[in-house]
């Protein structure tokens, strides 16, 4: 069964189209992550999926429910940390859970909620005094209530410290273990990169990728790439090491051969060079960041469609 | 009840409002020095020489016809587009709830709180009035009581429902201010300019009776000629009639019905519920 299904989604805002026949499909139990820069038309999508927002177009389905029409069948099952949200000030850390148990009909203890995500000690204090982070822990406490079957986080490490991002990853697997399927959206692709199943990356509003971390290196060829010094180097040379098995791309590159590996290690890939077609007297590794990939999708993408 | 969860939360946050419990502090002021110097000299306030329980719920509905208003719109102006124009609102709906209970949750909610500020006032004066008058008549009292809840209601329901049709504080602000200044400020001049435009720009000697009907549009005049209606013994002893622009009408001598005072009941009943009616349908549809 499928957690999030999106079809062909579109939203304008007057002249302003913030999401554009986006199509997506999150499967039950993955951690999926939700890409793009700001202003590409996540958090409206996010919107639309708890129904804040009317598509202008298009449907979503979450959990089995359409999100429209059966809001609140899925948000009995989900825990929400939405964008932009602002505490009620006047109100303390406790009273906001109470009314949260209550709304979700739930079983839960206001005091184990705050201790597991760290603000117990400030269960009494009111919320509009809270810091940036502790506001961003209280939600997330509220969206833990009730053993949630969806868990849609709108860029969860807003506000927080290395330390509580840290928490709230280990927040995220904790769930997941559970069976827990987590949606969450970024602007940042290291924070994605080290829970995520799958990735999505969108653009003004379109689809641009999505895949497996390992599957969108291959795709965009930004995988590992090995720099090779050998005995010899020539256009050969590099033919050859273009056939070898898990060899995605290679060029000559500054005096050393450059050579992209996909799916396969690059030790076997080094080893093969080393064996069958020329002595390799050193090589380094440069591995490509998520973060290269990202602007590499976003930025690319952009200038081709402008 | 969810909308009852929504009530009961937004009760707990409103009613820590400070404007309010300053309101609440100058309406206790105005009460203890109305309900006084009635009592002491009953002439200066009223036809009558002799102070009366009844007197005295007929000058406190004078001045709640003011402070309701402007209570319920320092109290309920934010109450939906402020928590859309911060983002309070996406912590409520990410919850179980429909926008059904979270607008109606707050129309409670605030009606509740306004219930307690304006209680809070009305107990004080009452019981010093009681004291010093040494007689309460209850079944007026009670009638006072209920028509004025339910006058509470209805500026809750204007005040929330104008602020549940945009997401920006500063528009609602504008809406609510210039409801209360249209309908509670400059209303009675709308009926006399109405007839002076269409007698050709002079003014008859008798008002014709639409003018009553007009003029019972503004909720606080409705909430005062439903008190007449529901106490009619009381306000003949006062002397006490529907009020038309400069002029006065006796209720009892009018034809048609819209001249009557039940025709403020009739307002009233009209204000609570078209409002929310309103305001809801917008809310529903809207992008938050």
């Amino acid at each position: 069964m499928t957690a999030i299904q999106i079809d062909n989604l579109s939203k304008q805002f007057g002249d302003v189209v913030a999401v554009d026949g986006l199509d997506l499909t999150v499967e039950e139990g993955e951690i999926f992550g939700f890409l793009g820069p700001n202003g590409a038309g996540k958090s409206t999508t996010i919107d639309i999926i708890l129904d804040f927002t009317r598509p202008t177009s298009g449907s979503v389905s979450v959990l089995g429910h359409d999100a429209q029409r059966e809001g609140l069948a899925v948000r009995r099952r989900t825990g929400v940390l939405p964008d932009a949200y602002h505490v009620y000030d006047r109100l303390t850390g406790r009273e906001h859970l109470e009314f949260a148990i209550e709304a979700k009909e739930a079983n839960g203890e206001p005091e184990a909620l705050l201790e597991r995500v760290g603000i117990a000690d400030a269960a009494d204090r009111k919320a509009g005094g809270y810091s940036k982070g502790m506001r961003q822990r209280l939600i997330m406490a509220i969206a833990l209530i009730g053993d949630p079957d969806l868990l849609i986080l709108d860029e969860p490490s807003t506000g927080l410290d290395p330390n509580g991002a840290r928490e709230m990853r280990e927040i995220i697997r904790q769930e997941s273990e559970r069976g827990t399927t987590v949606f969450f959206s970024s602007h940042v692709m290291e924070q994605v990169e080290a829970v995520c199943d799958r990735v999505a990356i969108i653009n003004r509003g379109q689809l641009v990728a999505v895949d497996t971390i390992q599957g969108l290196r291959e795709a965009t060829e930004a995988g590992e790439t090995l720099y090779i010094e050998a005995s010899r180097i020539d256009e050969e040379i590099v033919g050859r090491i273009q056939q070898i098995d898990g060899v995605t791309g290679a060029t000559i590159d500054d005096d050393r051969i450059r050579v992209l590996v996909g799916d396969r290690s690059k030790f076997r890939v080094l080893e093969t060079i080393d064996d069958s077609v020329v002595q390799v007297e050193d090589f380094s590794v440069v591995t490509s960041s998520l973060g290269d990939l990202f602007s590499h999708y976003t930025t690319d993408q952009q200038e081709v469609t402008a | 009840m969810r909308v009852l969860t929504v009530a009961k939360k937004d009760f707990k946050d409103a009613v820590q409002s400070r404007a309010l419990w300053s309101l609440v502090a100058v309406i206790v002021l105005v009460m203890v020095f109305v309900t006084y110097g009635y009592t002491q000299i009953p002439e200066a306030f009223g036809p009558t020489d002799e102070a009366t329980f009844g007197g005295l719920l007929f000058f406190t509905d004078g001045i709640l016809s003011l402070f309701v208003p402007l209570t319920a719109l320092v109290v309920c102006y934010k109450a939906l587009a402020g928590e859309r124009e911060l983002g309070s609102i996406k912590i409520l709906l990410s919850l179980p709830l429909t926008r059904s209970d979270a607008f109606f949750g707050k129309f409670i909610g605030r009606t509740g709180v306004l219930g307690v500020g304006i209680g809070v006032g009305l107990t004080i004066g009452f019981t010093l009035g009681a004291v010093l008058l040494g007689s309460v008549e209850v079944v007026p009292l009670l009638v006072f009581l209920l028509l004025t809840l339910v006058f509470v209601a209805t500026y809750a329901s204007i005040m929330v429902s104008l602020s549940a049709v945009t997401g920006s504080t500063t528009r609602a602000t504008t809406l609510a201010v210039g409801f209360f200044v249209l309908f509670e400020l400059v209303w009675d001049a709308v009926p006399i300019g109405l007839v002076y435009v269409v007698e050709g720009f002079s003014l008859p000697a008798t008002l014709p009776d639409w003018v009553f009907l007009v003029t019972q549009v503004s909720p606080s005049t409705a909430y005062a000629t439903s008190l007449i209606a529901l106490l009619p013994d009381v306000a003949a002893e006062l002397g006490a009639s529907v009020v038309v622009g400069s002029g006065d009408v006796d209720p009892s001598s009018a034809e048609p019905f819209y001249v009557t005072a039940e025709a403020g009941l009739v307002f009233i009943a009209l204000w609570l519920v078209v409002p929310l009616l309103v305001g809801y349908s917008n809310f529903n549809r809207s992008d938050l």
